[in-house]
């Protein structure tokens, strides 16, 4: 019966030393502290101004990823996350748009197109005009000369209302057809960011 | 009359072989087979002669014959219900007369494995299994495809490289997985990953199609997946093993190779080493590339272990590691990209063939130390106690900005200790069972520094259980099982709610599970298993803490922590039948179950973010029936010639919502025809089969929770051939495998990617094995 005991014993005494091995940080009830997601995009400004200096502002900013509501009811109780913000925009003028990306869950607040910019063969903004008379160039271009959207022209036509949407890809297909024309339709790439905001043209 | 019944197809098979008789290859090898315990005949022992395709039963007086063998070296393997399976080797030189000892009822010493060590360890289950020659045939894959063929076992996949079985439509932490008799770990981290293991470091897989909480504790509701460990050899001498194949798909291969062997002057010390690896490029859809679903695996296992009739020690290391690159076109930004991708019916993203691992990739580590003692407290009373150590890392890397992709977004880390102690009795001749207490403690980790918020928080599980197994012999036909399981679990969790502050919330849960089945023989040709049992699950952490987005299916997923344990109860019956003088046999399983508190995903609206609309899903609870039927029958219509039939139906209804369940498999049935012949020339027990496989659509899914329309239904033309031929000391086996040879374009209703790509077209597989040296 001696050995029956030993043997069960050893082997205790051999867990109790592994489950002694541990690196640094392996302990889960102390967790690292709630991390700030590092690429997140929580706000995106346009910046437009015109040849005479006047100077107009979009601004979308979202919760999402740091902050979050637990609420009664379902379907609803997220429609405040995103916030859109935008002036209105003056008929018949040529534009030029800035786009800043800024991640403000991290403090201070990381400028996010920075990177869009370093890897700007990877990125391309569309712009996506419904109901409002805007058209659209690029004013900028990556290593292989083909646009990133960063900055842009914006002309913009007759009074009205409708939308513009603004989508950000990553990775898409730059040398497929329309798509450094500013045609979405064969991008392909992945989704960073899709906002549509109301276009007020006075 | 009654004898004629009992002789299987193989006798057939026999019969005309003798025809096509070879000089020197009349011999005939004939048998009993007793049952060592009480020396009776065991009628109905099922007698596989390996290596030349055959197999036989017996009849009433235990006998059995295999004529028209050449000489040389066999392995009988041999079996019944209730007992081991035994394996012989035997030299044949000329007509040879065999007796075989199987152990009814008796465990012996050398058993070394908990899970092959109990005797009928399913009484009642219904449980299929692969055996060595048919995990061969399927070595270029994962444990999932290697059970997929067989009735009621499907796969889940998430690509067309990860796959985890399925069992009657239940899946991941509903299906528990068994290797070396310790359950596996890492399947506590969702579906998106296979089971960490290398089954060719196994003998046999079984799969146990009922509820087993009781045998095997939380999660075994939907059945269990066991990879039936080796045991070690006892005397000095080496023997071992070579295998090599390579796939057209994928453009890759794989090895393994086994070294065993006992200590010569030390009785009962024996070692085995193993080692394999796979390496694969990105797989191929009929017309495109799969881009990015390379893959790289790696593993190794050591054992050693020394016993003898009063008692036995084994340590056991394995360590298994898997690199693999997640089809680049399934990483989506928003549900924009979702629909774009389902409308435009091809992946976003295709590249030439590469071998290159690029993001999205994931890359597991699963380790696994196991220590067990037996000793014999009696003849028959044996007290067995495993502990074991599995260290489960996971790391995933994602398509990420400014230089973070060789970041892993995800890193995991999960520590788990199990020690189990198991009283083997006998309370009298006919009343045996097992008594056992086990306990684990459970710790996962978020290893910091991925710049993500983690999608599984930091927890630490402590299970203990106790429970108690009796068999009953009532008479030689007759044997009842019933048994019990109390077990709890307090699960802590660290991790800061939405308000960024720390929270350490409990859980704790009490469950207990029952089990009563039979065993009977009705006939000598006809046997009925039938089993009723309940299991449990805990909820998961995920199921519980879950806040956040899940790439891959561009959905955002919130828990409740307010969900309890799931239980089920599930009923199987399984008749196995034998008929036209042994050429048609027929295995029919009926089950059905009940799940209270089913933990799934339900849509609940979208939310609208700056990147664009997710769909948004609730874990919530719900009340499950399930039902279905899986069939199997083989005839042997000609001499040599058979056709097998494989039907698996699953039926499953949401009883609060009123609908059918979500990603439950289609009906599906397979059928092949198949040639065998024991020689031809040199060569011998040589295999071909052509088998077609039919998916239905699975029409019966729930309004308004999938993206797509399920998929239609497809057929897959397969082809198998496998030979074999005495070589030096040893035995040579080649063999070839087909998969989708139409190259038809497919995709499965429970593939996770069937959004985004079809699945893998035309892949030949060759493979060869040498085995050698004496066992």
């Amino acid at each position: 019966m001696n050995t029956t005991l030993r043997i069960p014993m050893v082997l205790l005494i051999g867990a109790t030393v592994l489950a002694g091995c541990k690196k640094d940080g392996d302990d889960p009830a102390t967790p690292t502290p709630p991390v700030n997601e590092e690429e997140l995009i929580t706000d995106m400004y346009i910046l437009f101004h015109d040849d005479d200096g006047n100077t107009y502002e979009w601004h979308a900013s979202s919760d999402e990823g740091f902050h979050h509501e637990h609420g009664e009811g379902g379907e609803h109780e997220h429609e405040g996350e995103l916030h859109i913000h935008g002036d209105d925009l003056p008929a018949n003028k040529q534009l030029h748009a800035e786009i800043i990306l800024l991640n403000r869950s991290v403090s201070p607040a990381d400028t996010i197109s920075h990177e869009v910019l370093d890897e700007g063969a990877d990125h391309q903004f569309f712009f996506i005009a419904e109901d409002v008379d805007i058209t659209f160039a690029y004013e900028d271009a990556d290593d292989n000369g083909r646009p990133i959207g960063l900055l842009s022209g914006w002309q913009t036509g007759a009074s009205g209302s409708g939308h513009v949407e603004v989508i950000l890809r990553h990775q898409p297909n730059k040398e497929a057809a329309g798509v450094s024309g500013g045609d979405i339709t064969n991008a392909g790439g992945v989704t960073d960011l899709s906002v549509e905001f109301p276009a007020v043209i006075q | 009359m009654r004898i004629g019944i009992l002789l299987s197809y193989s006798f057939l098979l026999l019969a005309t072989a003798a025809g096509a008789q070879t000089p020197g290859c009349d011999h005939v090898l004939r048998g009993r087979v007793i049952d060592d315990h009480d020396g009776t005949t065991l009628g109905f022992a099922h007698v596989v002669l390996v290596g030349a395709a055959r197999n036989t039963a017996t009849d009433e007086q235990g006998r059995f014959t295999f004529e028209g063998l050449c000489a040389g070296r066999y392995l009988l393997r041999f079996s019944h219900v209730g007992c081991i399976t035994r394996e012989k080797e035997l030299l044949l030189t000329g007509d040879t007369t065999v007796t075989l000892h199987l152990e009814h009822h008796v465990v012996e010493f050398n058993e070394v494995e908990v899970a092959a060590a109990r005797p009928d360890e399913h009484v009642g289950q219904a449980h299929v299994q692969v055996d060595k020659a048919e995990m061969e045939k399927r070595g270029g894959s994962g444990l999932a495809e290697m059970v997929a063929h067989l009735p009621g076992v499907s796969v889940l996949r998430t690509g067309p490289t990860i796959g985890k079985p399925v069992i009657h439509g239940l899946s991941g932490n509903r299906v528990l997985t068994l290797n070396q008799g310790v359950r596996q770990e890492d399947q506590q981290w969702g579906s998106e990953h296979a089971p960490s293991l290398d089954p060719l470091s196994s003998d046999r897989i079984t799969v146990v199609k009922g509820a087993a909480s009781v045998q095997y504790g939380a999660d075994a509701m939907g059945g269990v997946v066991i990879t039936e460990p080796v045991e070690l050899p006892v005397k000095a001498g080496l023997s071992g093993e070579l295998r090599a194949m390579g796939g057209s798909n994928g453009r890759g291969g794989g090895g393994n190779g086994l070294l065993q062997g006992g200590v010569k002057g030390v009785q009962g010390l024996g070692w085995r080493m193993q080692g394999s690896g796979r390496y694969f490029g990105d797989q191929q859809a009929p017309g495109y590339v799969l881009s990015n679903t390379g893959l790289r695996e790696s593993g190794g296992s050591a054992a050693i272990g020394w016993r003898n009739p009063r008692q036995g020690v084994q340590l056991y290391y394995s360590l298994f590691e898997r690199d693999l690159g997640i089809l680049r076109a399934a990483h989506i930004g928003n549900l924009t990209d979702l629909r774009n991708a389902i409308a435009s019916g091809r992946p976003w993203y295709t590249a030439p063939f590469s071998y290159e691992l690029d993001v999205p990739r994931q890359q597991v580590r699963h380790q696994l130390a196991k220590a067990e003692a037996r000793r014999f407290l009696s003849e028959r009373d044996q007290l067995v106690f495993t502990y074991a150590f599995q260290l489960d890392e996971r790391q995933e890397f994602d398509m990420r900005r400014g230089g973070r992709s060789n970041t892993p977004a995800l890193d995991l880390r999960l520590r788990t200790h199990t020690g189990d102690l198991v009283l083997k009795h006998y309370l009298s001749d006919r009343i045996h069972g097992k008594f056992g207490a086990s306990g684990t403690h459970q710790e996962n980790v978020n290893v910091p520094g991925t710049g993500v918020r983690p999608l599984i928080p930091n927890y630490r599980k402590r299970s203990a259980g106790l429970f108690l197994l009796e068999h009953v012999d009532l008479r030689d036909h007759l044997e009842l099982a019933a048994g019990a399981r109390i077990g709890g679990a307090v699960l802590d969790v660290f991790t800061h709610n939405s308000a960024q502050e720390f929270i350490t919330p409990r859980h704790e849960f009490l469950n207990h599970a029952l089990s009563a089945g039979l065993n009977w023989s009705i006939r000598d040709s006809l046997r009925l298993r039938t089993n009723i049992s309940t299991a449990f699950r805990p909820p998961h952490v995920s199921e519980l803490y879950s806040e956040g987005l899940h790439h891959g299916s561009a959905a955002i997923e919130i828990g409740d922590a307010a969900l309890g344990s799931e239980r089920a109860v599930k009923g199987t019956v399984d008749l196995e039948a034998i008929a036209l003088k042994g050429r048609l046999r027929m295995d029919v399983t009926l089950h059905a179950s009940h799940i209270a508190g089913y933990i799934h995903l339900r849509p609940d609206g979208y939310r609208l973010t700056i990147r664009g609309a997710f769909p948004e899903f609730r874990y919530v609870a719900t009340d499950v029936r399930m039902h279905g039927v899986d069939a199997s029958a083989e005839w042997t219509f000609l001499p040599r010639w058979a056709l097998r039939s494989r039907l698996s139906v699953v039926r499953a209804r949401d009883l609060l919502a009123g609908t059918w369940l979500f990603q439950m498999p289609a009906d599906r049935m397979e059928n092949s025809l198949v040639f065998r012949t024991d020689r031809a020339g040199t060569w011998r027990g040589i295999e071909l089969a052509v088998t077609g496989t039919e998916v239905w659509r699975q029409s019966r899914v729930p309004e308004g929770l999938d993206f797509m329309d399920p998929p239609k239904a497809y057929r897959l033309i397969g082809l198998s051939a496998s030979i074999a031929r005495p070589l030096g000391q040893g035995e040579l086996r080649i063999g070839m495998e087909g998969y989708n040879l139409l190259n038809a374009a497919y995709r499965d209703y429970l593939d996770r990617f069937r959004y985004y790509a079809d699945a893998r077209g035309t892949d030949l597989t060759l493979w060869v094995r040498y085995a050698f040296g004496r066992k």
